[in-house]
């Protein structure tokens, strides 16, 4: 990740609803967004960025920037992204939920191939408080601290941060990897930049019900991660099998046949809040019951340090 | 897509079964949309008319994980040597596509189970992959290139249908090597599903609680299984917002979140403060594309509307936190629907001061915040009836003697956003208090919810 307060941010589809309010929010913030593009709309001005319809048009105009946040709509979103990639855009934020899976499947190989780091889709973006927005994060909710913030979605995230910073437990970095089925990078991932970033001393992961993530986060911060990370899970009480609003949280037993790979080795239910917080047990991770515990786990974990294995 | 199925005719009722076309032997498959049916007892062979009657009559009220079939599928018997498993599925950890395959496919999943094989399609597709899914089931000669056929057929319907599952079980292989698809099941993406105009129209044929996707063509075989009502899913169509994710559950408070993972963690700790939720609505969080902020208001009204229907509910907590939320267009809101809702409110939801009895899993440094909070006033308790536009005279009721009223409900808001002042003030005089803390608000609600 290559973040700073100057990065040069292009904002793709800034003309739609959500981009256009954002934006703007994000400017104000003092976030450096140098152009935006939206087919059809390209000359035009918006919040005093300049609008075009391609990206190649905006680089002409602007020179190369260092990262894209999309907010266009899900069945266009892939093309914006591979657009990105085309144009050498190597940090690409999809904010826009419901991206079609199978469109992540591809933009995901093309991701791999060129090393380019892809957050969401379905994400509220990364926040640096008091240097970088991009995105959704209202960022009174934030200040500046060495919690680093990793999520999945966007209001809890921001949810959390408020307990953070009322506690007076500021944050290095917040941002949630998205709530669709398939997204762009991981919790590993995340955890791996969180433990070699030198403002975050102690980790906060939310979690919720649905896939695997939360476990694969678990295994990887047993085996890789120094820090301390302190854990919640949401969804403890969801009923199965209704669609809450997240694709990725649909608890899908697909195949008639059975998963046969998805057996958790705790032995709960794959996928529920259940295994997850086992997950998390098993690796030596408090997890908090509830938003407000977090910040006292939090100031625990700081008091005694590194974590002891 | 030019995968073979069986003959078939579809069955409404058994009478229906006197005029069959095909010839005996003949299976008969109940329609519904679960997997395991065969085990269930939903699929049975006949051999005459009689047999075929009351087969029929049995598994028409049969019940299958809740379902039962509004119609059933009448299937030439086919002779298979072999029966394998097939499946093309969207593995979520991998990231990619992955050929699922078993040689023992059919009825009983624990062998398919056994003896699945896999194979993660790395790249773009390529016929190869669909070979080494066949070599690692064990097939060879002339059946890995007519079994690899079907695969790659079914990946191809998997890509250009945007589904989450293509599943043949079984894939019949007769004594001359031929296949035969003679059961199947595809689950369509419910992300994708809105540029698939002609699956929308199937999808929204299909009633909700029963199912069958059960046609004359060759498709039939195929039970689309939808994981939403229709509602939902049209409301996928571009710029059409349709209505909030709103789920039903036994309890007395009705919850309203703008975000699923918020809506779940608000609903544990109802639970954690020993409340029971009666209903919970997600309006939406900050990442749908296409939510202005009037639409916004517009889906917390319906969201409220539906909430407040439900004679069940007896309290209400409204949670909406968010960098544009316009407070005041919120507030208002939540006036205009309990102005005309009918349901007269109660006296305002438990002030912070009385909630001092322990509730579940709340230790003493909450207590301590809790009865620490002084800030809101008592006012006069004043129970309106706004359907009739009269006020009952102003009297004092203290909490122990709340008044059992029938249909009263009782709101408490936690906001965050622009122009929160105001936002409280408008709500002040309908007793609704607006609070900044969400355990607060929740504490509040169960507190009062749990005295009814």
């Amino acid at each position: 990740m290559n973040l700073k307060p100057d990065s040069k941010v292009l904002v793709q589809g800034i003309t739609e609803p959500l981009g256009s309010i954002h934006a703007a929010r994000m400017k104000a913030g003092g976030t450096n967004v140098v152009a935006g593009v939206s087919p059809g709309h390209g000359s035009e001005k918006l919040h005093d960025i300049p609008v075009f319809d391609l990206i190649e048009q905006a680089l002409s105009a602007v020179g190369q920037v260092d990262v894209s946040v999309i907010f266009s709509a899900p069945f266009e979103a892939c093309d914006c992204a591979f657009e990105a990639i085309a144009a050498g855009i190597r940090q690409i934020i999809i904010i826009t939920e419901g991206v079609p899976p199978l469109d992540m499947v591809r933009l995901v190989r093309k991701a791999e191939a060129t090393e380019t780091l892809i957050v969401g889709p379905g994400t509220p973006g990364i926040i640096i408080p008091g240097k970088l927005l991009l995105g959704t994060h209202p960022a009174d909710f934030y200040t500046k601290g060495p919690v680093g913030l990793l999520g999945r979605s966007g209001t809890l995230t921001y949810e959390i941060a408020l307990e953070l910073t009322n506690a007076g437990l500021g944050q290095s970095i917040a941002l949630g990897i998205g709530g669709d089925a398939i997204v762009g990078s991981s919790f590993p991932q995340w955890l791996q930049i969180l433990d070699e970033d030198d403002h975050t001393e102690v980790i906060v992961l939310v979690g919720e019900i649905g896939g695997f993530s939360e476990e694969a986060a678990a295994k990887y911060i047993s085996e890789a991660i120094d820090k301390p990370v302190i854990a919640y899970v949401a969804g403890r009480h969801a009923p199965k099998g209704k669609r809450l609003g997240h694709a990725g949280n649909l608890i899908a037993a697909q195949i008639s046949a059975g998963n046969p790979d998805k057996v958790s080795p705790s032995g709960a239910d794959p996928e529920t809040a259940q295994s997850k917080i086992s997950a998390f047990k098993q690796a030596k991770i408090p997890v908090a019951d509830r938003p407000s515990q977090i910040p006292e786990l939090v100031k625990k974990a700081l008091k005694h340090g590194v974590k002891k294995k | 897509m030019g995968i073979p199925v069986l003959p078939s005719q579809r069955i409404d009722r058994p009478s229906d079964l006197k005029g069959l076309k095909i010839p005996y032997p003949v299976v008969l498959k109940s329609q519904v949309r679960a997997g395991g049916r065969g085990k269930a007892g939903g699929i049975e062979f006949v051999t005459t008319t009689i047999d075929a009657v009351a087969a029929a009559h049995r598994i028409f009220n049969l019940s299958i994980m809740g379902e039962y079939p509004q119609v059933l599928l009448a299937e030439a018997k086919y002779n298979a040597l072999q029966e394998l498993y097939l499946a093309v599925v969207l593995d979520r950890a991998e990231r990619r596509a992955v050929l699922l395959g078993s040689s023992q496919g059919g009825t009983s999943t624990e062998s398919a189970m056994e003896k699945m094989q896999r194979v993660v399609v790395d790249e773009d597709f390529s016929p190869f992959y669909a070979r080494r899914l066949t070599q690692k089931m064990g097939l060879r000669s002339k059946v890995v290139i007519s079994v690899s056929d079907i695969i790659e057929r079914m990946y191809r319907l998997f890509v250009e249908q945007d589904l989450d599952l293509v599943e043949i079980n079984p894939l019949g292989i007769n004594p001359s090597g031929e296949v035969m698809a003679l059961d199947g099941k595809v689950t369509v993406n419910d992300e994708a599903i809105a540029r698939h105009p002609d699956l929308l129209q199937l999808a929204e044929k299909i009633p909700t609680v029963e199912g069958s996707g059960a046609g004359n063509d060759g498709a039939a075989i195929a039970t689309a299984t939808r994981n939403e009502p229709v509602s939902s899913i049209s409301s996928c169509l571009g710029g059409s917002l349709g209505a909030p994710h709103f789920s039903k559950l036994d309890g007395n408070i009705g919850i309203i979140c703008n975000g699923a993972a918020l809506t779940m963690a608000t609903l544990d700790l109802v639970y954690l403060c020993g409340g029971k939720p009666a209903c919970f609505a997600n309006i939406g969080g900050d990442t749908r594309w296409d939510l202005t902020p009037d639409d916004f208001v517009l889906r917390l009204t319906q969201a409220l509307n539906l909430t407040i229907a439900d004679a069940s509910v007896k309290a209400v907590a409204i949670d909406i936190i968010g960098s544009a939320i316009d407070c005041n267009a919120v507030a208002a809101a939540i006036a205009a629907c309990v102005q005309q809702s009918g349901r007269s409110l109660d006296r305002s939801i438990a002030p912070a001061s009385s909630v001092t009895k322990p509730l579940n899993g709340w230790d003493s440094h909450h207590n301590g915040f809790l009865n620490g909070f002084g800030e809101i006033s008592e006012g006069p308790a004043l129970n309106f009836d706004l359907r009739q536009a009269e006020s009952d005279s102003a009297s004092l009721f203290s909490e122990s003697s709340q008044p059992q009223r029938h249909g009263g409900i009782s709101l408490i808001v936690r906001l965050c956003g622009t122009d929160l002042e105001p936002a409280k003030k408008s709500l002040a005089p309908l007793n609704i208090p607006v609070v900044d803390s969400l355990e607060e608000a929740i504490a509040r609600a169960v507190a009062y919810a749990n005295k009814i």
